[in-house]
């Protein structure tokens, strides 16, 4: 049996834009192992966000298919895709993406609502992520009383708040400092040993890159081994 | 957390908003809900005024001339009852009483009680009603028995002086003492007669108001309508006395009488609000339905600004069902809050708006109004959002983040 946790197969993705066509993806194979910390880089416009949300379910691919788990992403209802994105995968976008009117914590808790599986101590566990990426202090803050690092250290929280098989980031730690990166960067390679998470991170920043266990190119919606 | 928590503090947090809302739906509601009240509450005071004064009967001749400005009160001159035909009235309506109490599965034992308790006999009072002059004002004379009017009339009290007691005495009503400015103890010229007045009635808003009253035997003379008499009313004296069915069996065994139930009245009275106030409710439902549109354009207009949070919401897993209930929670409170801004302000309105449709009216607020004014509000706001909400469900991710 294989131990993939992600295969995707012969996928495009053609945007029409009037008499245009953008070939934002083009053939993309990838067969990711359960536990890999990866990442792609390329260019801004390259196609490697749109690769993320083919993954991720949120766009579809006008070709292809995209294997998660053994779950085939594009083929599954409504039902399926929201239980898919609330138990299997976490992702962190390179926009600030908390909800104004809810506190740090539970923007962090956010995700459990959508389940159907029971866990009393969420809350516990909300508080131990963001206390961990330094925010013990700010758990009971809106948004609008954090600073742009802050609030993505929040969005990194709740990605990890229903032990998903994979992290889907985009530019984790664009609004970051030095230190803070390197400690975001820092856990997410202790999440990654510890429990197995596959790790599939989009940034055009090399130096981050390279703290990954492997690294894709991606350009032009064509992927290649980075090396 | 639950889902409606996340629409609990989206209301809480954005307050504007919600209050705005909130109002459209509130200002419908609180034009119903005085509607309502008002509406009950008049209706409730015809009924109390009944149970107060009994249920009665009015007896007057078919063919009575009422004068165009006493008409609706029902006073009538120049036909009349013979006052030997009173015997007979009393027997039709004990007759007819004691059948409805049987119709109705009462017990009657004997003659006067119902199951073994006993209960008053009725009072049959009649009145002798005559157009005159006095002070140079047409006026009404009335004659009357007064022990029996102050039975069937028990809220007859005098506001100064006393009852007439001996012949040439005379009562007068409050409204005609300040119109023809005469005082306890003037005399006033009645027909060819001179009669002191000894009392002036307490106001009761009735055509008594306007009346000078003497014994009727007293009128009879004056008038020469010996043995006739203009009206009788009877007072049942007794709860829910069939009196109904004792109108029905005098205006068929009686020639010449026509019996009218106050009862009978008082559902007419009743019929006329209901359908006042249907009209009204037609018109606030009219009101509701422009401030669902408004609901509606405004929880719509919220989820194009709340695109992205919606995208975000998909991402972490929120299936169509969990957002239809979030944006449906949302109207809900939304709904819950109209109601209740509603409710207060139809309350506060039907204290201003019930003294000027009714005179008296004696405002009652129950539990019902507020059940109403929540359930109209939340009923309002859930099915303005029905069609937003599923909107907001079928919303893509991928059009939600115009930047992924």
């Amino acid at each position: 049996m294989s131990d993939s946790i992600l295969v995707i197969k012969d996928v495009w993705k053609t945007y029409e834009i009037g008499d245009e066509r953008i070939e934002a993806l083009q053939a993309i194979n990838l067969d990711i192992e359960k536990g890999s910390f990866i990442s792609i880089i390329g260019h801004s416009g390259s196609g490697k966000t749109t690769l993320l949300s083919v993954i991720g379910g949120l766009t579809e691919p006008t070709q292809g298919s995209v294997s998660l788990d053994g779950a085939d992403v594009w083929k599954l209802n409504d039902a399926g895709l929201s239980a898919l994105r609330n138990e299997k995968l976490g992702f962190i976008f390179q926009f600030s993406s908390l909800i104004p009117t809810l506190r740090a914590i539970d923007n962090v808790a956010l995700p459990y609502i959508f389940q159907k599986r029971n866990n009393t101590d969420i809350y516990g566990r909300a508080e131990k992520i963001l206390s961990i990426l330094g925010l013990s202090k700010k758990l009971n803050s809106f948004p609008s009383e954090l600073s742009g690092g802050q609030q993505r250290r929040v969005a990194i929280a709740r990605a990890f708040i229903n032990r998903p098989s994979i992290i889907l980031a985009d530019e984790p730690t664009g609004d970051l400092d030095a230190q803070s990166e390197s400690e975001v960067m820092e856990f997410f390679s202790e999440i990654n040993e510890k429990e197995k998470t596959t790790f599939l991170l989009v940034t055009h920043n090399m130096e981050l890159a390279g703290m990954t266990d492997r690294i894709y190119r991606m350009k032009d919606g064509i992927l290649t081994n980075g090396g | 957390m639950k889902i409606y928590h996340i629409a609990l503090k989206e209301v809480s947090k954005r307050k504007i908003r919600t209050i705005y809302t909130s109002f459209g739906i509130a200002i419908a509601v609180s034009m119903l809900i005085s509607v309502m009240i008002t509406a009950s509450s008049g209706q409730r005071e015809v009924f109390q005024v009944i149970a107060r004064y009994g249920h009665s009967l009015s007896i007057v001749p078919v063919d009575t001339q009422t004068q165009q400005s006493l008409k609706s009160f029902g006073i009538g001159t120049g036909t009349y009852i013979p006052e030997a035909s009173l015997p007979e009235i009393e027997r039709v309506y004990q007759s007819a009483i004691i059948a409805g109490w049987e119709k109705m599965g009462a017990l009657i034992f004997q003659e006067g009680t119902i199951g073994g308790a006993a209960f008053p006999p009725p009072t049959f009072a009649p009145r002798l009603y005559e157009e005159t002059t006095v002070k140079g004002k047409d006026v009404v004379a009335g004659g009357v028995v007064l022990d029996k009017e102050l039975i069937a009339r028990f809220w007859w009290d005098v506001a100064e002086g006393r009852f007439m007691e001996h012949e040439g005495e005379v009562v007068i009503g409050r409204l005609f003492a300040v119109g023809t400015e005469t005082k306890l103890g003037d005399t006033v010229d009645i027909g060819r007669n001179k009669m002191r007045v000894v009392g002036i009635l307490r106001e009761t808003d009735s055509p008594d108001d306007y009346m000078v009253f003497m014994p009727i035997k007293t009128l009879q003379t004056l008038f020469n309508k010996q043995g006739k008499i203009s009206m009788i009313n009877v007072r049942a004296m007794c709860p829910k006395c069939p009196v109904g069915e004792a109108a029905v069996e005098i205006n068929k065994k009686i020639l010449g009488v026509r019996a009218t139930s106050q009862m009978e009245i008082a559902t007419a009275q009743s019929q006329i609000f209901q359908k006042t106030a249907a009209l009204l409710v037609s018109f606030v439902v009219a009101a509701l339905i422009i401030s669902s549109i408004g609901v509606f354009n405004i929880i719509l207009g919220s989820i194009h600004s709340r695109l992205r949070d919606i995208g975000l919401l998909k991402t972490m897993g929120a299936s169509k069902g969990q957002l239809i209930r979030l944006f449906l929670y949302e109207a809900l409170f939304i709904g819950i809050t109209g109601g209740v801004i509603g409710f207060v302000i139809g309350s506060g309105l039907s204290y201003v708006v019930g003294p000027i449709l009714f005179k008296d009216i004696v405002i009652k607020i129950s539990p019902k109004f507020f059940a109403i004014a929540l359930l109209l509000g939340t009923i309002t706001t859930i099915a303005a959002s029905i069609y937003p909400a599923t909107y907001a469900s079928k919303i893509r991710v991928a059009e939600a983040f115009k930047s992924l």
